[in-house]
């Protein structure tokens, strides 16, 4: 059966998803009794408090983990391993190899797969070109700059065209203006591929600017305490930032999040 | 290095010769003890017109290779496997570190005892030696593997093989080729170590004798030919090291 959203498919589900860690004897719950779907071609944003199982939440969907209870879903199929013809994932760091090119790095996905070596140059050119980085095919990740190292990995987590592109705070470790050029280009990307993206942040405003949707989790162990819906108009624009409705949304995720901290 | 700096290079070198040269026909340098370069250099030519010392050369220069190739091999296996196996890394990794700091020559009289005055007893002494610093560059280069690379693997689906091969393996290779050339300078010492201690033939063995016989034109003329071979290996892996390691260096 393929669990539905108020008649839309669901492409992802999370059926009471429940995780838990064991550190030195101890199991320390980091995730409990999560049931979330996401429909196909949308932006969700994933926030909460730090340490509440955000990133967890995502490797348990990049089949890195299973889960200690429940099933996540991904067309309706049970995720029990990575799946790297559906999902892509990019990382806080963009983790590039650093002895392959910038082409070479994003037709690595490819390359694990056996496409052949012309095939797949073709198309790690193509995600370059999408992503802004044509003309930067032979650089070694030493010789760019930390905006274009996860320009990068965007496009290796594209190019294998997957339906899902998972986001686990892939501008954290990006200064404030990259980070928000970065985010349009990101919607630019997303409005040309349609993919479902699963985007996890700390930063509010990042959440609130780029998605469709927002999942508050609690403090640990994560739980769904808000599920809203951000109903601003797209293409987003930076003047949209000052707009009242904006920060209404961000006042409502941001009161969830304080009370989680304290705890 | 630039242009400018191998011709300061260059030019310090001559100025060292030619200084010497001088010293000498001065009298300030004992010729009898450091004879002139115009005396070590027709020894040099002579000592590499007699078949008897080119056989020596070739002795020693097997020794070496026979031992760097049975150490680099098995060297690296054991280190790899203390690294990935936690039980065995756990006991035996404490050992090794000991071993590491203990000299080998002292192990020097237990080999000849074992294997005689033999070729195979400098191919054995110079494995033991080298062996150590080639297994603790082994668990190095496991150990400088990025995690979050198997990860990104892992997500794009690779198998165990293809990890080994993609990720592994080129991370790993500057910091093993470093410690190959680092075993390598281990061994060619302990090799001609062992030459000189006791040997019927290699040139650590004519040095030996030449030095006992005050005989300084061949001493020293042995001694540019040694030095030159093992600065020229230890350049050679050098040369390699940097090409693979390129993606490490910023420019």
């Amino acid at each position: 059966m393929i669990p539905t959203v108020g008649g839309a498919k669901a492409l992802l589900s999370l059926r009471s998803v429940s995780h838990e860690f064991v550190a030195d004897g101890l199991r320390v719950p980091a995730l409990e009794d999560v049931d979330l779907d996401v429909p196909d071609g949308q932006f969700l944003a994933v926030v909460g408090p730090s340490g509440c199982g955000k990133s967890t939440l995502l490797s348990l969907i990049a089949g890195l983990r299973r889960p200690s209870r429940g099933t996540v879903f991904c067309g309706g199929e049970p995720v029990t391993a990575p799946m790297p013809r559906k999902i892509g994932m990019v990382f806080q760091e963009a983790n590039l190899l650093p002895w392959l090119s910038a082409i070479d790095n994003v037709a690595f996905p490819l390359k694990l797969r056996g496409v052949p070596a012309r095939q797949r140059r073709e198309a790690a050119a193509r995600m370059l070109a999408l992503t802004g980085l044509a003309g930067f095919e032979d650089r070694l990740p030493h010789q760019l700059s930390g905006g274009m190292k996860q320009r990068v990995a965007i496009a290796r987590g594209l190019v294998q065209d997957p339906a899902v592109l998972l986001m686990d705070e892939p501008f954290a470790s990006l200064d404030e203006q990259t980070r928000m050029v970065l985010g349009d280009e990101l919607l630019r990307i997303w409005s040309e591929t349609r993919k479902t993206v699963v985007f996890v942040t700390h930063s509010l405003s990042e959440a609130v600017y780029l998605a469709d949707r927002v999942v508050v989790l609690s403090a640990r162990p994560g739980r769904i305490v808000d599920d809203i819906e951000v109903n601003l108009p797209r293409p987003r624009t930076f003047s949209l930032t000052s707009s009242e409705h904006f920060g209404t949304l961000r006042e409502r995720i941001w009161r969830h999040i304080r009370s989680g901290e304290r705890r | 290095m630039r242009r400018s700096e191998r011709l300061v290079v260059a030019a310090a070198a001559l100025g060292a010769v030619l200084g010497w040269e001088a010293l000498v026909r001065r009298g300030w340098i004992d010729g009898g003890l450091a004879p002139a370069p115009s005396v070590i250099a027709p020894a040099l030519v002579a000592l590499l017109t007699r078949p008897e010392v080119l056989t020596s050369l070739g002795v020693t220069a097997w020794e070496i290779l026979a031992s760097f190739m049975i150490a680099v091999p098995v060297g690296f296996f054991i280190g790899f496997t203390l690294a990935e196996v936690p039980f065995l890394g756990g006991l035996l990794r404490p050992l090794v570190n000991f071993l590491f700091g203990v000299p080998k020559s002292i192990f020097l009289p237990v080999f000849i005892l074992v294997f005689g005055v033999t070729i195979t007893q400098k191919i054995a002494f110079g494995v033991f030696t080298t062996l150590f610093v080639v297994i603790t560059g082994g668990i190095a280069a496991v150990e400088s593997v990025p995690r979050e690379l198997l990860t990104v693997s892992r997500v794009y689906g690779a198998t165990r093989w293809q990890m080994v091969r993609e990720i592994y393996l080129p991370a790993m290779a500057p910091i093993l080729l470093e410690s190959a050339r680092l075993g390598m300078i281990f061994n060619i010492t302990a090799v001609l170590l062992c030459e000189i201690y006791g040997a019927r033939d290699g040139i650590g063995y004519r040095i030996a004798a030449w030095g006992e016989n005050v005989q300084m034109p061949q001493l020293y003329a042995a001694l540019l030919v040694v030095a030159a071979g093992a600065v020229a290996v230890n350049e050679a892996l050098r040369v390699v090291e940097a090409r693979i390691g390129r993606w490490r260096s910023v420019p």
